[in-house]
């Protein structure tokens, strides 16, 4: 029974010891992870956690508010809102995913989407169209709408080539 | 001599003049003694330029402190190296450097052509004098580095003043790489000058074919060079300096420079669809213009300071020509395009989904994406002024959240394009070509994973440069087996012989490992981590595996400036690895700036960077950061590759003389066929 206890105790005391240890590296990760979405305000254009440019007079205070914010518990949102009401939109590193900041986000997803689409509609197309038909089909047309001969492009090439040398 | 400077400049802006106006009446009456003065007067246009450079250079030199550029950024205890560096480092210098460079280029061009392509030089002449009438213009007119000083006397009039010495080179510059980082990458803004001004010309003489791009092929490589090597030198400065542990920070200034990186390597690789099928050829023009505007942008956002970056030294009133530039340039483009598009018509039609050329459109999609993605966000937060009351910056978690994915896609398909066959590629072709890549992609994660490399991103990045390096290593294989076969050569030297066969080819194969290398670096930027204390004499950190002690600390005076240095011992385990010493620099000059100097050990495996990142206002100790960075190193030997390729790919084919011997003398090789000139004759552009 003594011993049960005195492993207890021992287990108790442990625990004590090392939660404190752990709480505390839990804060200083979420100040890390925190601290990666917002940029240091000093006009170095970056991340908080990461600005250590010499001169910079901002990032150490605000990492020192960020610390006390998570200390206290404060949730993400919350200190966000904090850290804009405080420095502005431009302490985003990031911008948000919501309101015009949307966007940004959305932009180059428009543009892979848009473009793969129209890579497969541009080489379907080209699939579909004869290559003997083609050679009439797709005669160049000059800017006055009048067909350019196959005999005329022949001509111009060989005009490039006479006037041009490797 | 800043008379003579200005003189000189003022002179530069007239023959350019002449030589653009010039240039048309020659083009319209084909006279050849005007054709031949604009070229000259293009010529002279350069070597005034050289002159007006050079001058600044002599005024910076000789401590000349009455000039205002001189004064801003030189003082007299700089070395002779920063103060050649002092040319590009503030606003006035840096737009006559870009004059400059772009002069060594017009000046080459127009010599090494002046008895060839005589139809379509004074097209070419005209578009290059028009771009350098811009930047003379803003050279003379907008923000001239000669003007001097002057200061009111008693009577209340203007007279000369001159400065005892200057403020001195900007703390940052002070670094050696900061003395070839510039020239690379405005080597790199300025060559694309030369393949646009043939793209543009060849349009508006109404050329057919390829032939602009046979012209330009050497510039565009080299151009290309040029703002790759400088690129990844400003990201070692920004790593070696800044002391943020990091090499990419997606700066603006740093995206202006991957611009039209991004459209000139696509452009790089839609042209061989050119060469091989006469496909593309509207995409191809477009490219060029687009990378050529991209570069003045570039230059534009690098000076103008529009968004605001850590690069943007000095703010001033250049924003608007830059603008009515771009807009001119655009609208020239779009004017000769609209007029003889006719003229750039494919030849050929795609003939399968899963072919080499789908997978170049792929690649170039994929390049197009990158670039818009970079250009919108950097240009987001002015936008966001625009259209929003308040402004939103956008920094490196939005850049790195949106390109991982592209840059991925880009490698797998820089692995996949050469397994693909021009026109259709097999079903069994594909499951041949795919098996052993595949396995040894999988094999690099799974070696990946056991050395502990476990984040997503990371393993798919590692599988992917495992595939795409044994697709390169089967390419080499496979041509080197034939070669071996036929002239009995050893693998080594047929595998060289191949290369020199197909320069191109086989240079852009150097050029892909070179970028897996680099890969490989940025996949270990996951597992960074780094410490940063307060530490006394004798006391350590735990940095992974290593052990930091401090050991002792000292001053360094040296010519320009005052060095506070920590000496600092790496162990690992109880061995000691090195000493490393990272320094704080107080800069001479009325400015008193600091700078810092990053120590770093560095292998294959990781880098341990310690920053000395001040004394702490509390207890006037030393604080020591020190960052733990896998992999790094690959990024630069990547850097060294792709030079060795781009290099290899500018070299000339060497024609299969030493196999037609081997296959006339059968007795040289037991196993030498009769030659087959398809294959060894080729001349390579896939």
């Amino acid at each position: 029974m003594i011993r049960r206890r005195s492993v207890f105790a021992l287990a108790l005391v442990v625990a004590l010891g090392v939660l404190p240890l752990v709480a505390q590296q839990q804060q200083a990760d979420r100040v890390k992870a925190i601290g990666g979405k917002f940029q240091c305000m000093c006009g170095c254009s970056q991340v908080l956690t990461q600005c250590n440019h010499v001169g910079c007079t901002m990032s150490a205070a605000m990492l020192k508010e960020l610390g006390q914010w998570v200390n206290r518990g404060d949730s993400e949102a919350a200190i966000t809102q904090s850290f804009v009401q405080e420095y502005g939109t431009t302490v985003y590193a990031e911008p948000p995913k919501s309101g015009f900041s949307l966007i940004a986000w959305a932009m180059p997803v428009i543009y892979f989407v848009v473009g793969a689409a129209l890579v497969v509609f541009v080489i379907s197309r080209w699939r579909k169209r004869p290559q003997a038909a083609s050679v009439d089909a797709s005669a160049p047309v000059t800017a006055a709408g009048v067909k350019i001969s196959q005999e005329a492009m022949e001509r111009g090439r060989a005009q490039a080539a006479r006037e041009t040398e490797d | 001599m800043d008379v003579f400077g200005s003189f000189t400049l003022l002179l530069a802006f007239v023959c350019a003049l002449y030589a653009f106006v010039g240039g048309i009446g020659a083009i319209i009456t084909r006279h050849p003694l005007l054709v031949k003065s604009t070229r000259q007067a293009g010529i002279a246009t350069c070597v005034l330029i050289f002159i007006g450079t050079f001058s600044l250079e002599y005024l910076l030199f000789s401590d000349n402190f009455s000039v205002a550029y001189v004064v801003s950024h030189s003082n007299r205890d700089l070395s002779a190296f920063y103060k050649v560096a002092a040319l590009w480092s503030g606003q006035e210098g840096s737009l006559l450097f870009w004059s400059f460079l772009l002069a060594v280029y017009v000046i080459s061009v127009l010599i090494s052509y002046r008895h060839k392509n005589g139809e379509l030089m004074p097209y070419v002449g005209v578009v290059l004098a028009g771009v350098q009438i811009f930047f003379l213009m803003l050279n003379n007119f907008v923000e001239s580095p000669f003007k001097t000083l002057a200061a009111v006397n008693a009577s209340g009039a203007l007279e000369p003043f001159v400065r005892q010495d200057g403020n001195g080179l900007n703390a940052l510059l002070q670094y050696p790489e900061m003395v070839i980082h510039p020239p690379n990458l405005y080597s790199g803004y300025t060559g694309f000058t030369i393949p646009f001004a043939f793209a543009l010309a060849a349009l508006l003489a109404r050329y057919p074919g390829e032939k602009w791009i046979h012209l330009t092929r050497k510039w565009t490589m080299i151009a290309w060079c040029f703002q790759s090597v400088g690129i990844l030198l400003g990201a070692h400065w920004a790593y070696a300096v800044l002391g943020w542990g990091g090499y990419w920070g997606w700066d603006p200034v740093e995206n202006a420079s991957l611009l039209p990186w991004l459209t000139g390597t696509a452009f790089l690789h839609s042209v061989m669809m050119q060469e091989k099928r006469g496909m593309m050829k509207v995409w191809n023009v477009w490219l060029v213009f687009c990378t050529f505007l991209l570069c003045i942008l570039g230059t534009f956002l690098t000076r103008s300071g529009v968004v605001s970056s850590v690069h943007a030294f000095a703010n001033s009133q250049i924003g608007p020509w830059f603008v009515s530039f771009m807009v001119l340039t655009l609208v020239v483009c779009f004017v000769a395009y609209v007029k003889n598009h006719d003229y750039l018509k494919s030849e050929n039609q795609l003939d399968s989904l899963i072919s080499r050329e789908s997978s170049f459109l792929f690649n170039n999609l994929l390049f197009l994406v990158a670039c818009i993605a970079v250009i919108s966000g950097t240009l987001f937060p002015v936008f966001t002024e625009w259209f929003t009351p308040s402004r939103i910056s956008v920094g490196a978690p939005f850049f790195n959240k949106i390109m991982i994915p592209i840059g991925l896609a880009i490698l797998f398909l820089t692995g996949v394009g050469p397994l693909l066959a021009w026109r259709k590629t097999s079903a069994d072709s594909l499951k041949r070509n795919f098996t052993w890549p595949m396995v040894v992609g999988a094999l690099t994660a799974a070696l990946a994973y056991v050395l502990e490399y476990r984040n997503a991103f990371s393993l798919v990045c590692l599988f992917l440069c495992g595939f795409v390096f044994w697709t390169i290593v089967m390419e080499f294989y496979r041509g080197a087996k034939v070669i071996a076969a036929r002239s009995g050569m050893s693998m080594m030297m047929s595998a060289h012989e191949l290369a020199m066969r197909n320069t191109r080819r086989y240079g852009g194969y150097v050029v892909h490992f070179g970028m897996v290398l680099i890969f490989i670096g940025l996949a270990g930027a996951a597992f960074n981590t780094d410490v940063q204390k307060t530490m006394n004499l004798g006391d350590s950190m735990k940095l992974g595996p290593y052990t930091l002690v401090l050991q002792s600390a000292d001053t360094k005076p040296e010519k320009n400036y005052t060095a506070e240095r920590m000496i600092v011992e790496v162990m690992k385990g109880n061995k000691q690895i090195m000493l490393l010493y990272p320094e704080k620099r107080a800069f001479q000059g009325r400015d008193q700036q600091n700078g810092t100097m990053v120590a770093i050990y560095s292998t294959l495996r990781e880098d341990v960077y310690v920053v000395f990142a001040g004394m702490d206002p509390d207890t006037n100790l030393p604080v020591i950061h020190a960052f733990l960075n896998p992999l790094v190193k690959w990024i630069w030997l990547g850097g060294v590759w792709v030079v060795m390729g781009t290099l290899l790919a500018l070299m000339p084919n060497r024609r299969a003389a030493l196999v037609i011997a081997a296959a006339t003398q059968p007795a040289a090789s037991p196993v030498a066929p009769a030659l087959n000139p398809s294959v060894s004759l080729r001349e390579g552009n896939d």
